[in-house]
């Protein structure tokens, strides 16, 4: 049969954001692929070397573009860390609420973007109208609704305003109350099961060799590997959550863990609103103006969990400027999007190829920095 | 709840067969190690035997003071959680790394990013000269500190010229100084508690 040359995005409702996969098929079986990033390269990591350490709080989280927030916090840990500043108590409550409001809105935009490539129009609309209602909470907490620039080097920016306890246990009561009807759109659908099932499979030795992190790893090592229960940062330790494994690793099961993280998420937001004390948000991290902060010299790395794997920033500070001397972000998804496609890809039909970078949580902005 | 062992095992494991240059605990969770360009391969393997099975992240660091690159390897392991940085300098001019590409196959892209950004060779990885994400680029590496984005882009793209002059729609004539005078007479208001 004849090869031919087939492209998947960057214009395809199946492609999340502005990356290509250049496919060589044979029939529907793709023979050989490669993922062609570079549509979306903005210069972070020079850009972050011309700025100053408080300027960068307003361009990080532009470095992903549906997750903001674990840049925020990444970036934040690693100044803490060179500057050894202890955070409020506060402001680490604050920032778990946060961050598991951004992980229960990406878990749905994932769940949802996986009716774009499969035809499940329904499961997007449901999903996108919940993280609208996210995006409503963060916009009356932080003012901004995607990018909130909220979780700064030092604690956060603000208070919460009185009364947002109010909205966010609205929310979560009425997620949980249609978590049932969001399984049976989805994973417990009849006809939509043979379609996610037993497709792009990943074995335990791929995950090793890609160094896949995140769901992709749980999903089939079966051992909880989340950085919040194995190095725990800002107060993860003091709340109970469970990390949902598997050892069976396709692309249904992904999905299913993104759901039970859900209801993980539910109960940390929870334990976090009934336990935050009273106090300060926020301390300087360097006496001084804010523009003339410096840090001083020292390598760190910084991570975090994010929805899709081990998040994190490597900084390096010189110790004499204002700015940072070097900045490296690790992107997630960075296996499993590039080396992934290139090597496991091929074997699986086109129709799957969308499969793999929705339930991989590949995401090009990342790949791009 | 024994990761301050684990750091010290670490520790144990590289320092009592390497010469290091330089060692830093930065909490319990991380440590760095700066040792030389012709140990990087050995550390990796044993540490890879010893558990660190994921590599995280690779990448350089362009000293140009000192005429060196750096490059990091940071290494994971699940069981214990200790992220460890290897560090090593090379030299600046002509600078070559050989690939790890045999003990970490997940390092192949990094590698061909490295050498896009800083110009560094990977001999050993088969495809570190491909181009990733810049695409037609014919200027020196971009992350290099002696590139200038400036004056790339004056070179390359022409000024843009507005043809529409800007027009104060208020139309208010106030000096900058009469601003400043104003500014600083509230400040003094304010600070009075409003008293005259």
């Amino acid at each position: 049969m004849r090869e031919l040359k087939l492209f998947l995005g960057p214009q395809h409702p199946g492609m999340h954001g502005n990356a290509s996969v250049h496919m060589f098929v044979e029939g529907d079986i793709i023979k050989k692929s490669y993922l062609l990033p570079g549509m979306l390269h903005r210069g972070f990591e020079k850009g972050m070397e011309r700025h100053t350490w408080v300027n960068n709080i307003s361009l990080i989280p532009r470095v992903c573009v549906v997750e903001p927030d674990i840049n925020e916090m990444a970036f934040a840990m690693g100044v803490e860390k060179l500057t050894k500043v202890e955070v409020p108590e506060r402001a680490h409550w604050i920032r778990m609420i946060i961050l598991e409001l951004a992980r229960i809105s990406i878990h749905l935009m994932a769940y949802g973007g996986l009716g774009g490539p499969t035809g499940n129009y329904t499961l997007m609309y449901h999903a996108h109208a919940d993280r609208n209602t996210i995006l409503n909470i963060f916009e009356k907490i932080t003012g901004h609704r995607i990018y909130h620039q909220y979780i700064v080097p030092g604690g956060v920016r603000k208070d919460l305003p009185i009364g947002i306890e109010k909205d966010i246990h609205a929310f979560l009561d009425d997620l949980e109350s249609r978590y049932t009807e969001y399984r049976d759109l989805g994973v417990e659908n009849a006809s939509f099961i043979p379609r996610i099932k037993d497709t792009i499979m990943l074995p335990e030795e791929v995950v090793w060799e890609l160094g896949v992190t995140g769901v992709g790893m749980r999903s089939a090592v079966n051992k909880p590997y989340d950085l919040r229960k194995v190095m725990p940062y800002a107060r993860y330790d003091q709340v109970e959550f469970d990390v949902p494994v598997s050892d069976y690793s396709d692309a249904r099961c992904r999905v299913d863990i993104k759901l039970k993280e859900l209801v993980q998420c539910i109960g940390i937001i929870r334990q976090c609103l009934e336990k935050i004390p009273e106090g300060p948000v926020r301390v300087p991290i360097a006496p001084g103006q804010s523009m003339r902060w410096t840090v001083p010299a020292g390598h760190v790395y910084a991570c975090v969990e994010s929805s899709r794997g081990e998040f994190g920033y490597y900084m390096v500070s010189d110790g004499k400027d204002t700015h940072p001397y070097r900045v490296g972000v690790r992107g997630a998804s960075y296996p499993q999007g590039l080396l992934g496609i290139e090597k496991y890809l091929p074997g699986t039909r086109i129709d799957d190829a969308a499969l793999w970078i929705d339930t991989m949580g590949v995401c090009s902005p990342e790949i791009d920095r | 709840m024994n990761s301050i062992n684990n750091v010290e095992y670490v520790s144990n494991v590289v320092e009592s067969r390497f010469t290091v240059n330089k060692k830093e605990v930065i909490d319990q969770y991380q440590v760095s190690f700066e040792v030389k360009k012709d140990d990087v391969h050995q550390i990796l393997s044993i540490l890879k035997l010893e558990g660190w099975i994921q590599l995280s992240y690779l990448s350089a660091i362009d000293w140009i003071a000192e005429n060196e690159f750096e490059i990091v390897y940071i290494l994971m392991n699940w069981e214990k959680p200790v992220h460890i940085q290897i560090r090593t300098r090379i030299n600046r001019e002509n600078p070559s790394m050989d690939s790890i590409l045999p003990i970490f196959p997940g390092c192949k892209y990094y590698e061909r990013e490295v050498h896009e950004m800083f110009g560094v060779k990977f001999p050993g990885n088969p495809d570190y000269h491909k181009q990733l994400v810049l695409e037609g680029w014919d200027d020196m590496p971009p992350l290099r500190k002696d590139f200038d984005p400036r004056a790339y882009s004056d070179a390359h793209f022409s000024k843009r010229e507005y043809s529409e002059t800007f027009v104060n729609i208020n139309d208010e004539k106030v000096s900058k100084q009469k601003k400043r005078l104003s500014r600083k007479e509230r400040i003094l208001n304010v600070k009075k508690g409003g008293k005259k």
